[in-house]
């Protein structure tokens, strides 16, 4: 873990609320990029991310216990994620209850669900497998994937593959679950 | 009579639809386009929980970059008058249980009472 991160996480856990406070710049500077990120996967949305993260970094100020003996930053992002982030997650959702048929639970899983051993994996990383991973599929199942994730919408990947809406939306469902299989072995494997 | 399944989204069709949804930043428009029966057709699929897994993380991999960091200074700010407004509302909380039983009977609620 970086110095200047150490040194905002010991003073964070101080006593005094002065002194917290003080400690907070430094934190937020060392842990912007990684939080919003992560936040990023669940929302997608910057400002719902920046308004959530904002109720997040107070949450860390008012009660820092969780993070009294953090070693790392995978171990970080672990203890934030579920014991202050997903509480704000489930908040933004929950009065959406209302005019959804998904129960509550199942709407608290899907944009604030439990960590799986590959959530924790880090912006960097994730990229280089997944590039990996592409390589080991099929021409055509690797074409639509990388096509999505370069922004394109279904009906352009169809196009772009002489196919149709429906076909291409049954291609990237199997590929992904092809591809879930091969990032979980890489993550037990590792 | 019409076949009424035909009016309900496959769950093909709800992975690629939750996927561009998170992709524009849009998840409650789709939670809100669920019919009861997608619904349940999600609640019941594994398939379903488990691409949307992986659809996190490629969103996370494909557009997680392109997130426009916003001035983190202008931020800091922010997160530091969230701090301020629960310092002032615990002061608050705290002066009103500091108050001894005396002063609370000689408040002007007490005395109305």
């Amino acid at each position: 873990m970086e110095k200047p991160l150490r040194n905002a996480l010991k003073q964070l856990t101080d006593a005094d609320e002065e002194s917290r406070r003080r400690a907070m710049e430094p934190f937020v500077r060392a842990t912007f990029g990684i939080f919003i990120r992560h936040l990023h996967r669940y929302l997608g949305n910057e400002a719902e991310c920046e308004d959530v993260l904002e109720d997040v970094y107070a949450d860390i100020w008012e009660n820092p216990e969780h993070l009294r003996a953090i070693e790392n930053e995978q171990q970080l992002l672990r203890t934030v994620y579920l014991y202050y982030m997903r509480k704000r997650l489930r908040e933004v959702y929950r009065r959406l209850n209302r005019s959804s048929y998904l129960s509550q639970n199942d709407v608290q899983n899907l944009v604030a669900p439990e960590l799986s051993l590959c959530d924790l994996i880090s912006q960097a990383e994730l990229k280089q497998v997944l590039h990996k991973l592409l390589g080991k599929l099929k021409a055509r199942e690797r074409k639509a994937i990388e096509l999505w994730m370069d922004g394109m919408s279904n009906r352009a990947i169809a196009n772009q593959l002489g196919t149709t809406v429906g076909a291409v939306k049954m291609l990237e469902f199997r590929t992904i679950l092809k591809l879930r299989q091969m990032l979980k072995e890489y993550c037990e494997e590792d | 009579m019409p076949n009424q399944d035909t009016t309900h989204r496959e769950i093909q069709e709800l992975l690629a639809d939750y996927a561009a949804a998170l992709r524009d930043g849009c998840i409650p428009t789709f939670l809100k386009s669920l019919t009861r029966e997608e619904a349940k057709r999600i609640s019941e699929s594994d398939d379903f929980w488990e691409a949307a897994e992986i659809v996190r993380l490629m969103n996370s991999a494909g557009f997680g970059d392109s997130l426009v960091t916003p001035d983190v200074g202008l931020f800091i700010s922010r997160v530091d008058a969230a701090v301020a407004s629960r310092l002032k509302q615990a002061g608050a909380s705290t002066r009103e249980r500091s108050r001894s039983p005396a002063q609370v009977a000689r408040s002007p609620v007490s005395q109305e009472d």
